[in-house]
């Protein structure tokens, strides 16, 4: 019976053709999804004609796994980018211009100016004015710096939340896999679905995968800590609402292990919480402690000495532990948010801005001009003088000492902008090789159009073909039943 | 079986990526064409940002010193001037008093321009610039010297003192008329000069302090810009004027006014040489200013042009690049569109 088994090759053509044609029709459907991969009909030869025995769904482990690297570290050095372009323009403002060193360099001119003609009180007046920008600048900036750690914590617990959610996510579609595996059912969605939530799981942490039997999958972090297995593992966090300069923040537990914070501008961290965490913990505290010392620096450099040349006390500048000086060369954690001007001197506060010029602003026994002449200059000379001087700084602040607290304020300045530079590369870098890896993944494993349409010709070909052996068949079936009537 | 293989979303992907990288530069280029700086000097330069930031704060911390020295010098300019006039005024007292000294004047003539001299110098030192006293050392919001011939001065009073206390009698007492040539001498050479050299000139006839007015003038120098009633050579004259003017009211013998001409004869020609003494050291003065001001505004020039250095941009580079930019844009736009067309769909 020959023919009969021509017709049902055929038929079976057609249907292989018709099954095809759906396998191609989704390729296209989904040549512009990123995070699907390419499926091929796999043919097997049978007595009864050709069948498709599988449908194969186009996989590069090795390049996958590039890419997840590539993703993590990407997104953690954007992060870490973007965080210090919102530091560097939240406190040092743009050009710099509310930065500590521009208002310090405002306040020595204004003094200057006054020393020129100490009898102009309104000059005096102008001084006190600059010393109170000054003041503003470093309040405002241990303000940014400390709001922005409390912005950090609120943006990580909502990442945090959104990587709980994946993993649950994760969950739900590998048992999927799973279940599909062991029934022998087409799981290429849910595998692309998969991958998917790994790419965006990677954006977070960097993850490591393990592959097992059942094409079951377990997560790690690059760490070691378990992110999944079989279930998903919590990651959890408390956000602080509010810091304060001698605050420490809570840490990220991955199923119970600390996520560790990343180092250097072009940051070791991998995935955005990383560097969140850098920023939070390592970045941004270093920069409050620069202020810090700047305002202890201010507050020793413009410190008062009796008429005999000792005892000195806070002038111009003073903090809560006033009228004592801060201990020199010791860093006290938050003092640029609590340094003041001085109430005997700041006219806004009933205070006389001539005690700049005469000095005692500390009392009958700290004035320097005895005989209260108006063109007396040296203590404001000695002043501007004193601004340049070499002074000792904590060298926790990362800063090398002794410097002049006009040449700390500007290597502040230098210090961050180091780390912006270094981000900067690093992300152009980074952002690169992510590119470049998706580019080779999608290239390994994406949709090409031309492709799919020639398919698509050829099936359309076989298509006809088969209908013709149909028709054919059938005529010469319908030839053989007119012979035998 | 095939070769190579490129998936549709990366030739897409690719054109975006790359165009994207090139609209955020051209952005960039073009913000540095506008401005010829660079557009995010801090992230190009790195840990050199502070340095050029300390620069850049330098200069204008720089300029303002050159407003301060402008100050300085038009004070110190001004004091010259207004030494000139009282080496002027010393100088016309000095011929009359010589001229008295040989008996050739009279009386009243060499009183009245005693007195002239005496008030013309009391204005001079009280010159008054910008609210600030020139005279007066750092104590410029006092006028520095009492006027002698204000009813119920001072100095006056401390005049009168010294008379009645070597004398034992006032000016206006007829036993004054007695007093030898000798005596005249005594009184001045005892009396008065000490008293006017010593402490008594600040209790009764200046308000100036010794100590003149300091300006910074370089970033690290300073400089006196000011100078003070105080000097020997302004007490001496002070002292000749009123006590020629105030002693001639007493009818003195001849050998006696002879004797007080030629003390204030002697008293003003040695303030002449103080004051030109004094005139030098403003000179210096001025000269130290001047420097100093020549040397700020060299340092000004260094410093922008090191900053220039590093932050500027140069406009050809920046703009060829900028060119470059849009016509690597406009290809691309150009290919964008090519590879659109290309399509197997139109060809079936």
């Amino acid at each position: 019976m020959s023919l009969t088994s021509a017709l049902s090759i055929a038929q079976s053509a057609l249907f292989n053709t018709s099954r095809q044609t759906s396998v191609v029709s989704r390729n296209i459907s989904d040549a512009s999804n990123p995070d699907y991969a390419r499926r091929t009909s796999i043919y097997s030869s049978t007595n009864g004609g050709a069948r498709i025995s599988e449908i194969r769904r186009a996989t590069n482990e090795a390049l996958f796994r590039q890419n997840l690297t590539a993703l993590s570290g990407w997104q953690a050095q954007a992060s870490m980018s973007g965080g210090l372009d919102t530091l560097q323009l939240r406190v040092n403002g743009p050009d710099n211009a509310t930065s500590p060193a521009a208002k310090l360099g405002v306040l020595q001119e204004a003094l200057q100016t006054f020393a020129a003609t100490p009898s102009n009180v309104t000059l005096g007046e102008n001084a006190v004015e600059a010393a109170r920008g000054l003041v503003r600048s470093l309040n405002n900036g241990t303000q940014a710096i400390q709001s922005y750690r409390a912005e950090l914590d609120a943006e990580i617990k909502v990442s945090v939340d959104d990587l709980n959610r994946l993993l649950a996510e994760f969950e739900t579609v590998n048992k999927e896999v799973v279940k599909g595996t062991r029934a022998g059912s087409d799981i290429s969605d849910a595998m692309d679905a998969r991958d998917s939530l790994l790419k965006k799981i990677s954006q977070y942490v960097p993850v490591s995968t393990v592959n097992r039997p059942d094409n079951d999958m377990m997560v790690l972090t690059a760490d070691g800590a378990t992110l999944f297995e079989t279930i998903a593992r919590p990651v959890t966090f408390t956000a602080n609402t509010t810091y304060t300069a001698a605050m420490t923040g809570n840490a990220i537990y991955v199923d119970g292990v600390p996520l560790a914070a990343g180092t250097g501008g072009n940051t070791t961290a991998m995935g955005s919480l990383a560097a969140k965490l850098q920023m939070r913990d390592v970045v941004a505290p270093q920069m409050q402690r620069q202020l810090d010392e700047t305002a202890r620096g201010l507050i020793e450099a413009f410190a008062e000495t009796d008429s005999s040349g000792a005892n000195p006390l806070a002038g111009l500048f003073t903090w809560p532990g006033g009228p004592a000086l801060p201990t020199s060369g010791t860093l006290v954690e938050g003092l640029a948010g609590r340094i003041t001007v001085n109430a005997a001197v700041d006219s806004e506060k009933g205070g006389d801005p001539k005690l700049l010029r005469d000095g005692g602003i500390n009392g009958a026994a700290y004035v320097k001009n005895t005989s209260g002449a108006a063109s007396y200059s040296s203590t404001l000379i000695a002043y501007t003088q004193k601004l340049d001087e070499p002074i000792a700084f904590d060298p926790a602040a990362g800063i090398a000492s002794p410097r002049s607290l006009t040449g700390y304020t500007a290597d502040s300045i230098g210090w961050l902008e180091a780390l912006r530079q270094d981000a900067a590369r690093g992300a152009e870098a980074k952002e690169a090789l992510s590119v470049r890896t998706a580019t080779a993944l999608s290239n390994e494993i994406g949709v090409n159009m031309d492709e799919e349409m020639a398919l698509l010709l050829e099936l359309e070909h076989s298509y006809e073909a088969s209908a013709r052996l149909m028709s054919v068949v059938d005529e010469m079936l319908a030839t053989l039943m007119s012979i035998a009537r | 079986m095939k070769t190579s293989f490129i998936s549709s979303n990366a030739i897409a992907q690719t054109m975006r990526n790359h165009m994207m990288r090139m609209q955020v530069e051209l952005v960039q280029r073009q913000q540095e064409v506008t401005t010829q700086r660079l557009a995010d000097p801090g992230k190009t330069l790195g840990a050199r940002a502070g340095f050029s930031f300390s620069m850049a704060r330098d200069i204008e911390r720089l300029e303002n010193l050159l407003d301060s020295n402008g100050l300085a010098a038009n004070r110190l300019s001004a004091t010259q001037n207004a030494l000139e006039q009282f080496s002027n005024v010393s100088q016309d007292l000095l011929s009359t008093l010589t001229a008295a000294v040989s008996g050739v004047s009279d009386t009243s003539i060499v009183r009245a321009a005693a007195t002239r001299s005496l008030e013309s110098v009391t204005s001079i030192l009280n010159t008054n610039m910008n609210g600030e006293y020139l005279f007066a050392g750092i104590n410029t919001d006092v006028k520095p010297v009492n006027e002698f011939t204000a009813p119920g001065s001072p100095n006056q009073a401390q005049f009168d003192n010294y008379f009645q206390t070597h004398f034992g009698f006032t000016q206006t007492d007829p036993a004054a008329a007695n007093i030898t040539a000798a005596q005249m001498n005594d009184f001045i050479d005892n009396t008065l000069i000490p008293g006017f050299m010593g402490t008594d000139w600040q209790a009764a006839w200046s308000n100036a302090s010794d100590e003149t007015i300091t300006s910074r003038i370089t970033l690290n120098e300073t400089a006196q810009t000011s100078t003070t009633a105080n000097s020997i050579g302004m007490r001496k004259v002070a002292l000749a004027t009123a006590m020629t003017s105030d002693l001639l009211k007493i009818p003195l013998s001849e050998e006696t006014q002879k004797a007080l001409y030629t003390k204030a004869t002697s008293l003003v020609g040695e303030a002449v040489a103080d004051v030109a003494r004094i005139q030098s050291e403003v000179g210096v003065s001025e000269i130290r200013v001047k420097d100093a001001t020549d040397r700020v505004e060299a340092q000004i020039d260094l410093s922008k042009l090191f900053v220039n250095e590093m932050e500027g941009v140069d406009p050809y580079e920046a703009s060829t690049k900028l060119n470059e930019l849009l016509t690597q844009i406009e290809t691309s736009y150009a290919l964008t569109a090519r590879i659109q067309q290309l399509s197997l769909l139109r060809h079936l």
